[in-house]
């Protein structure tokens, strides 16, 4: 039993950070916006670091999973808005239809795409978020290029006054509880049989193959696992939060870079890095864009160079070799 | 009346596949001799364009002349790009290039955006066009063309002919027994990257042609995802593949608008980017080799 819990110590630190956020938000009037952003942020991450962080695997279309997300929570609301009596259990069915729809797509563009391995991989997922804006503008599916807007819709079912503390307010809070999930699932999967595959496949994927794990299997759950947590996160940071969306905002490439930063700055395939990833790219983005507005970009991508080429592993790769054997190295993982 | 359309359009779209085929030759060269995916393709385009902008609105140089020109840009920012970043990532694993290109492609669009603006810009170069019964092709397209196969043509002399050329065929063949043999083997990846580089710098210039109002720092976002279909097309690793790629690619885009816009109800332009992106997955599932190579 005792092993058991010893188990999820490295949850501690991430916990302790996300708290520490909440606190921060509720304590200190105007900083509310902040955390919300920071929140946003480390929850991406930590969805997108399932896949990448524990693969390898560069999906450059991902951010098409919180945008099909957002769809998700979007169709649900503005579909039976009229019915009477649903309240809150709207958004649950909401939930429901984002997570179904993330995993239709990641299910069909990892059939094709998980199939091909390192620089192809990341070519055919490349136009994954293109490719389906193109598809619902192109199509005029859910109302094409205008877009869903559902101020009107969320108002009506949950009430003004509900319905603007849950895009204030809860919204944010439960972005929260979908980052803290998403690090329980890394975790979990760190410590089992599909993270040690995984860490193989990582390594050297034939050697895997070869020793008889199935490889194919781990990639996909990774994968859908991934797209799952990432409809989520569109589907309560986009959708509930801003009620409305048009395509070539959930469809931004844009997302996924930004992903992919937080990822690579905290350490991919660690379980602390989307946390401390998100919290650096967030903070520094927010002053930036007070202090020199329209610079964020220009500063980002000579960082993201220099990190690439000097410090590959990442704030928590880092402190991770440097705390071995001590006693911390138990909480970093 | 329909076919007299169709048959327009595909002239059309061998005149800007011609042109998207040598736009993808510097992918291809880049891919096929360093294993580097430049993601970052579509931000040098944009350079070309705004090379080709600056010479033509500044000083009046013709958009012909800018070709050398925005080759030579492009092999100083290849060369300054390979020893500052891509020399010490070419053992990394493929997560470190691609970011490291993609970087280096928002760092270029950030820069011009700095320097020129992010509004849409234009040039305005009349040379007259020429009727063809089905349609009529403008002159200057009809140069772009013509400078693409040219410049296609000089690559295969290049390789072919030349001493550098058959070195960096060498070390695409066998970068071990290229060293033994005495081959610059770090020489041959720097000069393949600036050249890639330059000629899709170059090709920026080419495709101003068929864009004349269209020049603006986040243009090459579009044209990266051609150029990685046209490319997978034309097999990802051979410059040829990518310029019959780019023929063949032209032909599918502006055919397939010209049925698209049959269907009524939908916009036929996003659906012709939607069918290059199913395109793209359909050939790498099927072959991923290319479908016009022989291997």
């Amino acid at each position: 039993m005792k092993k058991e819990i010893t188990k999820y110590y490295p949850l501690i630190p991430v916990f302790t950070a996300y708290l520490f956020l909440f606190l921060v938000g509720k304590n200190i009037s105007g900083m509310w916006q902040l955390v919300a952003m920071l929140l946003f942020y480390c929850a991406m991450g930590q969805a997108f670091n399932i896949f990448l962080g524990m693969t390898g695997y560069v999906d450059f279309g991902y951010v098409a999973f919180m945008g099909v997300g957002t769809y998700g929570m979007a169709l649900a609301i503005t579909n039976l808005a009229h019915i009477e009596g649903l309240g809150i259990g709207i958004i649950i069915i909401g939930f429901i239809l984002a997570l179904l729809m993330s995993t239709l797509l990641s299910m069909a563009v990892g059939a094709v795409a998980l199939r091909l391995r390192g620089a192809y991989f990341a070519i055919a997922t490349i136009g994954v978020n293109e490719g389906f804006r193109f598809l619902i503008e192109g199509a005029r599916i859910w109302n094409g290029s205008e877009g869903l807007i559902f101020t009107a819709q969320l108002n009506q079912i949950l009430g003004r006054e509900a319905a603007s503390s849950l895009m204030t307010y809860w919204a944010d809070i439960m972005v929260l509880f979908i980052a803290a999930l998403a690090a329980f699932v890394t975790l979990f999967y760190m410590r089992s049989k599909i993270g040690y595959a995984l860490t193989a496949l990582r390594e050297d994927e034939d050697a895997a193959k070869v020793m008889g794990i199935n490889v194919t299997k781990y990639k996909i759950t990774a994968f859908i696992t991934s797209a799952c947590f990432a409809g989520l996160v569109g589907a309560t940071s986009w959708a509930l939060k801003t009620p409305y969306v048009f395509p070539p905002e959930v469809f931004e490439i844009h997302y996924t870079i930004e992903a992919i930063i937080i990822v690579l700055l905290g350490g991919a395939g660690t379980l602390l890095g989307p946390v401390v990833g998100g919290l650096i790219y967030g903070i520094s983005k927010y002053y930036l864009s007070i202090f020199m507005p329209g610079f964020q970009l220009l500063i980002f991508a000579p960082i993201i160079i220099i990190i690439i080429v000097l410090f590959p592993e990442g704030v928590v790769g880092m402190l991770k070799s440097r705390t071995k054997g001590s006693v911390l190295a138990r909480f970093i993982i | 009346m329909f076919l007299e359309q169709l048959t327009g359009n595909l002239i059309q779209g061998i005149v800007l596949g011609a042109v998207y085929g040598m736009a993808t030759m510097g992918l291809s060269l880049i891919f096929g001799v360093l294993k580097v995916v430049n993601v970052g393709h579509g931000a040098f385009i944009m350079v070309g364009a705004f090379v080709t902008l600056w010479l033509f609105n500044a000083l009046g140089i013709n958009p012909i002349l800018a070709v050398p020109v925005a080759f030579a840009v492009g092999m100083g920012l290849g060369f300054i790009f390979y020893y500052t970043t891509m020399q010490r990532l070419i053992k990394a694993p493929e997560l470190a290039t691609l970011l490291a290109t993609f970087s280096i492609g928002i760092l270029l669009e950030e820069l011009v955006k700095l320097t020129f603006g992010s509004e849409f810009r234009g040039y305005n170069w009349v040379v007259g066009k020429i009727d063809i019964g089905v349609t009529v092709l403008p002159m200057s397209k009809l140069y772009a063309c013509i400078g693409s196969v040219i410049i296609a043509l000089l690559l295969y002399l290049w390789f072919n002919k030349t001493r550098a050329g058959s070195a960096v065929r060498s070390v695409v063949e066998d970068s071990e027994g290229a060293r033994v043999c005495g081959v610059n083997v770090g020489g041959a990846y720097a000069l393949s990257f600036a050249l890639g580089i330059g000629l899709t710098v170059a090709s920026g210039v080419l495709l101003t042609m068929f864009i004349p109002v269209g020049i603006n720092p986040y243009m090459g976002g579009g044209y990266t995802l051609k150029a990685f279909v046209i490319a997978v097309l034309g097999g990802l690793s051979s410059p040829y593949g990518a310029f019959f790629g780019g023929l063949a690619f032209g032909l599918i885009e502006n055919g397939s608008y010209t049925l698209f816009a049959l269907i009524p109800g939908v916009e036929p332009f996003a659906l012709t980017r939607f069918l290059s992106f199913v395109m793209l997955l359909a050939i790498l599932l099927i072959k991923p080799t290319g479908l016009l190579s022989t291997k």
